[in-house]
């Protein structure tokens, strides 16, 4: 008994080296990650890391059904520099952690650029290990300024940031003329950060900064807390679900002045939940979506006809973070990271849905591209673009 | 808590049959214990479940079924193999040759998660299965090491490792603030305090400036350079919290919390502590989170609340329930399987989930008692 053990254990030991020489272990040779060193040839992969499981699940497939209509688009006309573009999706579940293990299988199945990242909560681990990789990364839709404050040489983002919406939504106060604005969020991430720049622009003007507590039904403790001073506006930076039933609320409780909501609140489904009556006249900041586009009419027409569905929020970003990826490898010459980027940071007036492209020295958009929407028969339609 | 391995309506024969003619043990001697290092090996023998263990009405609750062989007739394969002291090395030994097999990023950090996710179950092992105290709110401890760690490095520029007593300090604080007020609670009440608590803590830290807020802290520094050397960071730390935990088990203490997971007026009657002896065990079971929060803020270099909701806690209760409470080994295996299947699930996409459930009810429903269940050196002797 004592000796089978030890006889067993070595055993596995020699079977575990024999393993080891042929394969991805430590005494092999593959799987580090290194693309820059291999052959330019077979295709080009894009990695996307999406929400597929979890709270935000139903955005997955808008983003990655865009990309893979740009990768379609692309290929068709004979891919980039002779090579095809291939799409690899990875589920991050908003979760940081499933983030961090789906970014390293990308990295290990060899992607050669990243245009995904939708939470901006799980996409702050992934980005050290795309860096140590040394893999750019385009990110289509997440934007809260952690993501900008690293400073990272391989990171851009191509979605307007929390203070560009605030700028815009300061912008549009002024215009309005509104004297007392309280700025409501939901306490996320994304949310709680426009509302404390709005804070910061508007100065004396924000008289509260009510935080809610989101996928409740009922905010008449809150409403009446914001009402208690007197607003002449409500901006709510949070999501639709919650920014319906606060726009019907404030119409109960008899507030007659303007309300805003943030992009997150963009969405047909806002004047469902407040009912017509009480979304007319709801404004919005938001960047430009394919309803507000011009001559984007064709885009969405193939988009419908592939998947028999209409594209969703950040499906316009996606499909422009996959051409832009496809522009810099291709003014680069190839997939070696430096060179991508240095072709990235070089950008300038590149066409995309939300104007020409040009990255400011942080790689975030120079323009932010925000204009004011306006609900009217139940529909955003564009007020104001604030060019 | 009442769990599997102590169902009391599953009565059987084999604890009238326990404890009568089974054959010694000859795989583990007690008096030759194996150093700490090889761990969770010879704390098998000892895990509780067994008759004697058990005041006079033990006869309510039954060990798993397989005992019955053990005290019936001589131990077979599978079971000489469950008792083997080596067992413990062995697996330390596959997960220090793991990377030789396959060293992609992507293994490296799924192992790296796995790891620290069995020294996360290890830790709760302690309070669930060694004393009986349902925790939903582990991923509180969790959040306190990880936060604690996180924000000094970030906040002060201090290396991870300089931060460590503090995690200890502020995870026994932790523990003690928790435990305190709610061990004098039983059974439910417990477990309806620890999850309310669990949620106190993701939300202050979802509130409070210090923590970054919802977006978390990002930025924490690297233990050591290179996810290889984490990675056997990771493994060295884990196997000595397991088998410091499975020898906690066996200790004077260890046997106290057995007792007191018995039955607590029994344990009371002779002469335990119940209330300290239920606090060591959830500050014991606070520093192994804690230190688990510190490897977990290393491994993502980022923490957020979304890393310690009640899923989470859920996710560790359900590691320990699967692998066998009580017993370190079925605990580790647990948690491997709670934290890999997932990933091996991955190609699934939507369906995983699905899947990943169906596949724990499977288990349980094979294996009722957990994966390797809790199995008393007493039954074998």
């Amino acid at each position: 008994m004592r000796a089978t053990p030890l006889k067993s254990l070595a055993s596995l030991t020699l079977a575990v080296l024999v393993l080891a020489g042929c394969s991805q272990g430590l005494l092999g040779d593959g799987g580090t990650g290194d693309q820059s060193s291999a052959p330019a040839q077979g295709p080009i992969v894009l990695g996307m890391l999406i929400p597929q499981s979890g709270s935000e699940a139903a955005i997955g497939p808008y983003m990655s059904n865009a990309a893979q209509l740009a990768i379609d688009e692309i290929n068709a006309k004979g891919g980039v520099l002779g090579r095809k573009l291939e799409l690899k999706t990875a589920d991050d579940a908003c979760d940081p952690q499933s983030a961090s293990a789906a970014a390293n299988k990308l990295v290990t199945e060899g992607v050669h650029i990243s245009v995904g990242g939708y939470c901006s909560g799980a996409t702050l681990p992934t980005l050290p290990i795309f860096g140590r990789a040394n893999i750019p990364m385009i990110i289509p839709a997440a934007n809260s300024q952690e993501l900008v404050d690293q400073k990272l040489k391989h990171v851009f983002l191509i979605n307007g940031t929390g203070s560009q919406q605030a700028a815009a939504a300061q912008k549009w106060v002024d215009k309005q003329g509104a004297k007392s604005v309280a700025l409501m969020h939901d306490n996320t991430s994304y949310s709680k950060d426009i509302a404390v720049r709005s804070q910061d622009l508007l100065g004396d003007k924000a008289v509260i900064v009510e935080a809610v507590t989101p996928k409740e039904s009922d905010y008449s403790a809150n409403i009446t807390n914001v009402l208690a001073k007197k607003p002449d506006f409500v901006y709510w930076t949070g999501y639709f679900q919650e920014g319906g039933l606060i726009a019907r609320q404030l119409r109960q409780a008899g507030y007659k002045g303007s309300i805003m909501v943030a992009d997150g609140a963009v969405s047909p489904k806002l004047a469902e939940i407040a009912g017509d009556e009480a979304a007319e006249g709801v404004y919005a900041t938001m960047t430009q979506t394919p309803e507000t586009l011009q001559g984007a009419e064709n885009w969405i027409a193939a988009y419908k006809q592939k998947y028999n569905a209409d594209p969703g929020p950040y499906s316009n970003q996606s499909y422009d973070a996959v051409r832009l990826a496809a522009e810099a490898i291709t003014k680069a010459g190839g997939t070696d990271g430096a060179k991508v980027i240095a072709a990235l940071e070089a950008v300038d007036g590149f066409p995309m849905f939300s104007g020409p492209l040009k990255f400011t020295p942080e790689h975030t958009l120079a323009n932010g591209g925000f204009q004011i929407l306006v609900v009217k028969d139940g529909a955003f339609t564009l007020q104001d673009p604030l060019a | 808590m009442k769990g599997p391995g102590q169902d009391p309506a599953a009565p059987g024969p084999d604890s009238a049959l326990s404890g009568s003619d089974a054959p010694p043990e000859t795989g583990a001697p007690q008096e030759s214990v194996p150093s700490p290092g090889s761990g969770s090996p010879a704390e098998t023998g000892s895990a509780p479940g067994s008759a004697e263990a058990r005041p006079p009405g033990g006869s309510r609750a039954t060990g798993p079924k397989t005992r019955l062989r053990g005290t019936t007739k001589p131990p077979t394969v599978a079971s000489r193999l469950l008792q083997n002291r080596w067992a413990g090395l062995a697996g330390l030994l596959v997960a220090i040759l793991a990377p030789f097999v396959n060293a992609t990023p992507y293994a490296l950090s799924v192992m790296t998660s796995a790891a620290i996710f069995v020294m996360l179950a290890a830790g709760l092992n302690i309070v669930v299965g060694y004393c009986g105290l349902l925790d939903l709110g582990y991923a509180a401890f969790f959040a306190v090491g990880a936060y604690t760690s996180g924000v000094l490095a970030t906040r002060f520029d201090l290396p991870l490792l300089a931060t460590v007593p503090a995690v200890l300090v502020a995870t026994v604080i932790a523990g003690i603030v928790i435990g305190a007020p709610t061990l004098r609670l039983r059974s439910d009440y417990l477990a309806v305090v620890t999850l309310g608590f669990g949620e106190i803590i993701r939300i202050t830290a979802n509130n409070l400036e210090v923590t970054g807020g919802p977006s978390g802290v990002y930025g924490i520094p690297h233990l050591v350079d290179g996810p290889v050397a984490f990675y056997y960071l990771t493994v060295a730390v884990v196997a000595v919290a397991v088998a410091g935990a499975a020898r906690l088990g066996r200790s004077r203490l260890g046997r106290a919390w057995r007792f007191v997971r018995e039955d607590e007026d029994a344990a009371e009657a002779m002469g335990v502590h119940t209330y300290r002896v239920k606090l060591a065990a959830y500050i014991a079971g606070a520093i192994w989170g804690g230190l688990a929060g510190v490897l977990f803020g290393a491994h993502l270099s980022a923490i957020s609340p979304a890393s310690f909701t009640f899923l989470q806690s859920a996710l560790v209760l359900m590691a320990v329930v699967l692998g066998g409470m009580g017993s370190m080994p079925g605990v580790v295996i647990g948690a491997i399987v709670i934290s890999i299947l997932p990933e091996i699930l991955r190609d699934l996409a939507d369906h995983r989930f699905f899947l990943f459930g169906v596949l724990l009810i499977v288990v349980m429903l094979l294996r009722p008692q957990g994966l390797w269940p809790a199995r008393s050196k007493e039954a074998l002797k």
